[in-house]
Protein backbone atom coordinates (compact mmCIF):
# COMPACT_ATOMS: atom_id res chain seq x y z
CA UNK A 1 0.00 0.00 0.00
CA UNK A 2 1.17 3.44 -0.38
CA UNK A 3 0.47 4.89 2.65
CA UNK A 4 3.09 2.72 4.15
CA UNK A 5 6.83 3.97 4.49
CA UNK A 6 10.08 2.75 6.14
CA UNK A 7 11.35 3.80 9.20
CA UNK A 8 14.59 5.21 7.93
CA UNK A 9 16.00 7.18 10.81
CA UNK A 10 15.01 3.87 12.98
CA UNK A 11 13.70 5.11 16.67
CA UNK A 12 9.86 5.65 16.28
CA UNK A 13 8.71 9.30 17.07
CA UNK A 14 12.26 10.29 17.68
CA UNK A 15 12.14 12.91 15.27
CA UNK A 16 10.08 15.88 15.63
CA UNK A 17 6.96 16.31 12.61
CA UNK A 18 8.09 18.30 9.87
CA UNK A 19 11.51 17.76 10.24
CA UNK A 20 14.09 16.34 9.06
CA UNK A 21 15.04 18.06 5.86
CA UNK A 22 14.21 20.12 2.75
CA UNK A 23 10.74 18.80 1.39
CA UNK A 24 10.04 16.87 4.31
CA UNK A 25 11.17 13.68 2.89
CA UNK A 26 14.03 11.07 3.75
CA UNK A 27 17.00 12.64 6.41
CA UNK A 28 19.94 13.75 4.28
CA UNK A 29 23.38 13.57 6.55
CA UNK A 30 25.92 11.28 8.23
CA UNK A 31 23.66 8.61 9.61
CA UNK A 32 21.47 8.29 6.19
CA UNK A 33 22.83 4.67 6.02
CA UNK A 34 19.80 3.99 8.21
CA UNK A 35 18.48 1.59 5.56
CA UNK A 36 21.49 -0.44 5.85
CA UNK A 37 21.48 -0.22 9.36
CA UNK A 38 18.02 -1.79 9.58
CA UNK A 39 17.97 -3.75 6.42
CA UNK A 40 15.92 -6.41 8.37
CA UNK A 41 13.84 -4.58 10.18
CA UNK A 42 10.39 -6.13 9.14
CA UNK A 43 8.13 -3.72 6.86
CA UNK A 44 5.36 -2.23 8.36
CA UNK A 45 1.72 -2.95 6.46
CA UNK A 46 -2.23 -2.75 7.55
CA UNK A 47 -3.27 -6.14 9.14
CA UNK A 48 -7.10 -4.84 8.42
CA UNK A 49 -6.04 -4.70 4.78
CA UNK A 50 -4.31 -7.65 4.96
CA UNK A 51 -7.98 -9.10 6.16
CA UNK A 52 -9.44 -6.90 3.59
CA UNK A 53 -12.06 -6.11 6.69
CA UNK A 54 -14.36 -3.29 5.98
CA UNK A 55 -14.97 -2.12 9.33
CA UNK A 56 -13.80 -2.52 12.66
CA UNK A 57 -16.02 -3.99 15.09
CA UNK A 58 -16.04 -2.17 18.63
CA UNK A 59 -17.27 -5.57 20.17
CA UNK A 60 -13.76 -7.65 18.90
CA UNK A 61 -11.69 -7.13 21.76
CA UNK A 62 -9.31 -9.37 20.52
CA UNK A 63 -8.57 -7.12 18.03
CA UNK A 64 -9.10 -3.57 19.47
CA UNK A 65 -6.41 -4.59 22.55
CA UNK A 66 -3.78 -5.36 20.50
CA UNK A 67 -3.94 -1.48 19.18
CA UNK A 68 -3.96 -0.13 22.89
CA UNK A 69 -0.53 -0.28 24.64
CA UNK A 70 -0.12 -0.07 28.02
CA UNK A 71 -1.32 3.98 28.94
CA UNK A 72 -4.78 2.59 26.93
CA UNK A 73 -3.95 5.35 24.67
CA UNK A 74 -4.46 4.47 20.70
CA UNK A 75 -1.21 3.30 18.70
CA UNK A 76 -0.76 5.95 16.25
CA UNK A 77 -0.35 4.72 12.89
CA UNK A 78 3.59 5.68 12.57
CA UNK A 79 3.81 2.85 14.91
CA UNK A 80 1.04 0.10 13.54
CA UNK A 81 1.50 0.76 9.75
CA UNK A 82 -2.38 0.75 9.74
CA UNK A 83 -3.80 2.77 6.51
CA UNK A 84 -5.31 5.73 6.94
CA UNK A 85 -8.56 4.49 6.31
CA UNK A 86 -8.97 1.26 8.61
CA UNK A 87 -6.94 3.87 11.86
CA UNK A 88 -10.09 5.75 11.25
CA UNK A 89 -12.18 3.15 11.59
CA UNK A 90 -9.84 1.84 14.59
CA UNK A 91 -10.16 5.04 16.28
CA UNK A 92 -14.04 5.10 16.10
CA UNK A 93 -14.27 1.25 17.25
CA UNK A 94 -11.61 1.71 19.96
CA UNK A 95 -13.73 5.27 21.15
CA UNK A 96 -17.21 3.48 21.39
CA UNK A 97 -15.63 0.60 23.18
CA UNK A 98 -15.01 3.19 25.90
CA UNK A 99 -17.71 4.52 26.18
CA UNK A 100 -19.00 1.02 26.78
CA UNK A 101 -16.62 0.20 29.15
CA UNK A 102 -15.31 -2.35 26.99
CA UNK A 103 -11.55 -0.88 27.69
CA UNK A 104 -10.12 1.28 29.81
CA UNK A 105 -10.41 5.27 28.59
CA UNK A 106 -6.72 4.94 30.76
CA UNK A 107 -5.12 2.88 33.34
CA UNK A 108 -3.94 5.30 35.85
CA UNK B 1 -36.09 5.06 6.09
CA UNK B 2 -35.29 1.93 7.21
CA UNK B 3 -32.01 1.16 8.46
CA UNK B 4 -30.02 -1.08 10.72
CA UNK B 5 -29.58 -0.65 14.42
CA UNK B 6 -27.38 -1.67 16.97
CA UNK B 7 -28.13 -0.55 21.26
CA UNK B 8 -25.74 -2.15 23.25
CA UNK B 9 -26.84 -1.10 27.21
CA UNK B 10 -25.38 -2.20 30.32
CA UNK B 11 -28.05 -3.02 32.98
CA UNK B 12 -27.27 -2.85 37.16
CA UNK B 13 -25.57 -6.36 38.05
CA UNK B 14 -27.64 -6.81 41.32
CA UNK B 15 -30.95 -7.29 39.43
CA UNK B 16 -32.53 -10.26 39.61
CA UNK B 17 -33.10 -12.12 36.78
CA UNK B 18 -36.74 -11.41 36.72
CA UNK B 19 -36.41 -7.87 36.90
CA UNK B 20 -33.81 -7.84 34.23
CA UNK B 21 -35.87 -9.43 32.08
CA UNK B 22 -38.79 -7.17 33.08
CA UNK B 23 -36.04 -4.03 31.88
CA UNK B 24 -34.89 -6.04 28.64
CA UNK B 25 -38.83 -7.26 27.48
CA UNK B 26 -39.80 -3.44 27.80
CA UNK B 27 -37.33 -2.08 25.85
CA UNK B 28 -37.57 -4.86 23.32
CA UNK B 29 -41.54 -3.60 22.83
CA UNK B 30 -40.40 -0.32 22.54
CA UNK B 31 -38.75 -1.72 19.51
CA UNK B 32 -41.90 -3.87 18.12
CA UNK B 33 -44.40 -1.67 18.66
CA UNK B 34 -42.44 0.95 16.94
CA UNK B 35 -42.26 -1.36 13.61
CA UNK B 36 -38.87 -2.64 14.32
CA UNK B 37 -37.89 -5.81 13.27
CA UNK B 38 -34.97 -7.72 15.32
CA UNK B 39 -32.21 -9.72 13.80
CA UNK B 40 -30.66 -10.65 17.47
CA UNK B 41 -31.75 -9.65 20.99
CA UNK B 42 -28.89 -11.12 22.74
CA UNK B 43 -27.87 -11.36 26.52
CA UNK B 44 -23.95 -11.10 25.92
CA UNK B 45 -23.34 -11.83 29.36
CA UNK B 46 -22.30 -10.03 32.88
CA UNK B 47 -18.80 -8.56 32.23
CA UNK B 48 -16.40 -6.78 34.27
CA UNK B 49 -16.61 -2.87 33.50
CA UNK B 50 -13.02 -1.33 32.41
CA UNK B 51 -13.95 1.53 34.79
CA UNK B 52 -16.36 2.19 37.53
CA UNK B 53 -19.77 3.35 36.52
CA UNK B 54 -21.81 4.83 38.97
CA UNK B 55 -19.83 2.66 41.58
CA UNK B 56 -20.30 -0.17 39.94
CA UNK B 57 -17.55 -2.51 38.74
CA UNK B 58 -19.44 -5.21 37.45
CA UNK B 59 -22.72 -4.85 34.04
CA UNK B 60 -24.46 -7.01 32.29
CA UNK B 61 -24.61 -6.27 28.41
CA UNK B 62 -27.34 -6.94 26.73
CA UNK B 63 -27.38 -6.16 22.10
CA UNK B 64 -30.06 -5.45 20.38
CA UNK B 65 -29.52 -5.64 16.62
CA UNK B 66 -32.77 -4.28 14.63
CA UNK B 67 -34.13 -2.56 11.47
CA UNK B 68 -36.42 0.34 12.33
CA UNK B 69 -37.01 3.87 11.21
CA UNK B 70 -35.15 6.52 13.22
CA UNK B 71 -37.71 7.45 15.65
CA UNK B 72 -37.26 3.86 17.16
CA UNK B 73 -33.59 4.40 18.44
CA UNK B 74 -34.90 7.83 19.09
CA UNK B 75 -37.23 6.53 21.38
CA UNK B 76 -35.33 3.40 22.59
CA UNK B 77 -32.48 6.17 23.78
CA UNK B 78 -35.04 8.23 25.83
CA UNK B 79 -36.56 4.84 27.69
CA UNK B 80 -32.91 3.88 28.02
CA UNK B 81 -31.69 7.70 29.67
CA UNK B 82 -34.82 7.60 32.17
CA UNK B 83 -34.62 3.78 33.34
CA UNK B 84 -32.25 3.58 36.52
CA UNK B 85 -31.71 0.53 35.67
CA UNK B 86 -29.92 0.97 32.90
CA UNK B 87 -26.23 2.26 34.16
CA UNK B 88 -25.09 2.88 30.15
CA UNK B 89 -26.21 2.75 26.65
CA UNK B 90 -24.74 3.12 22.91
CA UNK B 91 -26.55 3.24 19.56
CA UNK B 92 -25.20 2.76 16.39
CA UNK B 93 -26.01 3.28 13.29
CA UNK B 94 -24.82 0.22 11.08
CA UNK B 95 -23.32 0.33 7.27
CA UNK B 96 -24.86 -1.77 5.11
CA UNK B 97 -22.29 -3.92 4.68
CA UNK B 98 -21.48 -4.33 7.97
CA UNK B 99 -25.41 -4.99 8.70
CA UNK B 100 -25.90 -7.83 6.39
CA UNK B 101 -22.43 -9.34 7.92
CA UNK B 102 -24.22 -8.73 11.42
CA UNK B 103 -27.14 -10.58 10.65
CA UNK B 104 -25.87 -13.16 9.03
CA UNK B 105 -23.14 -13.43 12.14
CA UNK B 106 -26.60 -13.03 14.52
CA UNK B 107 -28.52 -16.29 12.51
CA UNK B 108 -25.37 -18.13 12.92
CA UNK B 109 -24.79 -17.59 16.72
CA UNK B 110 -28.71 -18.13 17.14
CA UNK B 111 -27.97 -21.30 15.45
CA UNK B 112 -25.08 -22.11 17.31
CA UNK B 113 -26.47 -21.92 20.49
CA UNK B 114 -29.24 -23.86 19.94
CA UNK B 115 -27.03 -26.73 18.86
CA UNK B 116 -24.93 -26.06 22.18
CA UNK B 117 -28.36 -26.06 24.06
CA UNK B 118 -29.38 -29.27 22.34
CA UNK B 119 -25.82 -31.06 22.87
CA UNK B 120 -25.99 -29.86 26.86
CA UNK B 121 -29.21 -31.56 27.17
CA UNK B 122 -27.79 -34.72 25.71
CA UNK B 123 -25.04 -33.99 28.26
CA UNK B 124 -22.77 -34.07 25.78
CA UNK B 125 -20.56 -31.29 26.41
CA UNK B 126 -20.04 -29.05 29.44
CA UNK B 127 -21.02 -24.96 30.14
CA UNK B 128 -17.87 -24.44 29.46
CA UNK B 129 -17.87 -25.53 25.79
CA UNK B 130 -21.56 -24.21 24.98
CA UNK B 131 -20.92 -20.90 25.62
CA UNK B 132 -19.05 -21.40 21.82
CA UNK B 133 -21.20 -18.21 20.55
CA UNK B 134 -20.58 -15.81 23.10
CA UNK B 135 -20.07 -12.43 21.29
CA UNK B 136 -17.87 -11.53 24.12
CA UNK B 137 -14.44 -12.38 25.25
CA UNK B 138 -14.23 -13.89 29.16
CA UNK B 139 -13.57 -11.34 31.14
CA UNK B 140 -10.73 -13.26 32.45
CA UNK B 141 -9.33 -13.59 28.77
CA UNK B 142 -8.43 -9.92 28.42
CA UNK B 143 -5.77 -8.82 30.68
CA UNK B 144 -5.74 -5.15 32.01
CA UNK B 145 -3.73 -3.40 29.30
CA UNK B 146 -0.18 -3.55 29.88
CA UNK B 147 -0.57 -3.59 33.99
CA UNK B 148 2.54 -6.39 34.50
CA UNK B 149 4.68 -4.19 31.95
CA UNK B 150 4.01 -0.69 33.87
CA UNK B 151 5.10 -2.18 37.24
CA UNK B 152 7.80 -3.86 35.98
CA UNK B 153 8.89 -0.28 34.78
CA UNK B 154 8.39 0.76 38.01
CA UNK B 155 10.44 -1.22 39.57
CA UNK B 156 13.34 -0.42 37.81
CA UNK B 157 13.10 2.86 38.53
CA UNK B 158 12.84 2.47 41.83
CA UNK B 159 16.28 0.33 41.15
CA UNK B 160 18.24 3.08 39.42
CA UNK B 161 16.93 6.11 41.88
CA UNK B 162 18.78 4.05 44.99
CA UNK B 163 21.65 3.64 43.26
CA UNK B 164 22.14 7.30 42.32
CA UNK B 165 21.61 7.76 46.00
Amino acid sequence: MGYMRDNPGGGYGSRPPGGGGSGGGRPTGPRAGGRKRFLFRRRKYCKFCEDKARWVDYKDLRTLQSYIPERAKILPRRISGTCATHQRQLMQAIKRARNLALIPFTSD
Amino acid sequence: MIRTYETVFITLPTLTDEEEKGVVDALTSVVTDGGGVFAANDRMGRRRLAYPIKKFEDGVYTRFLYDADAGVPKELDRRLRISDKVIRHMTISMELDWAVASKEQAVRDAQARVEAEAARAAGLLTDDAARVGSLLTDPSDVPPAGARDRDRDRDEDDIDFDEQG
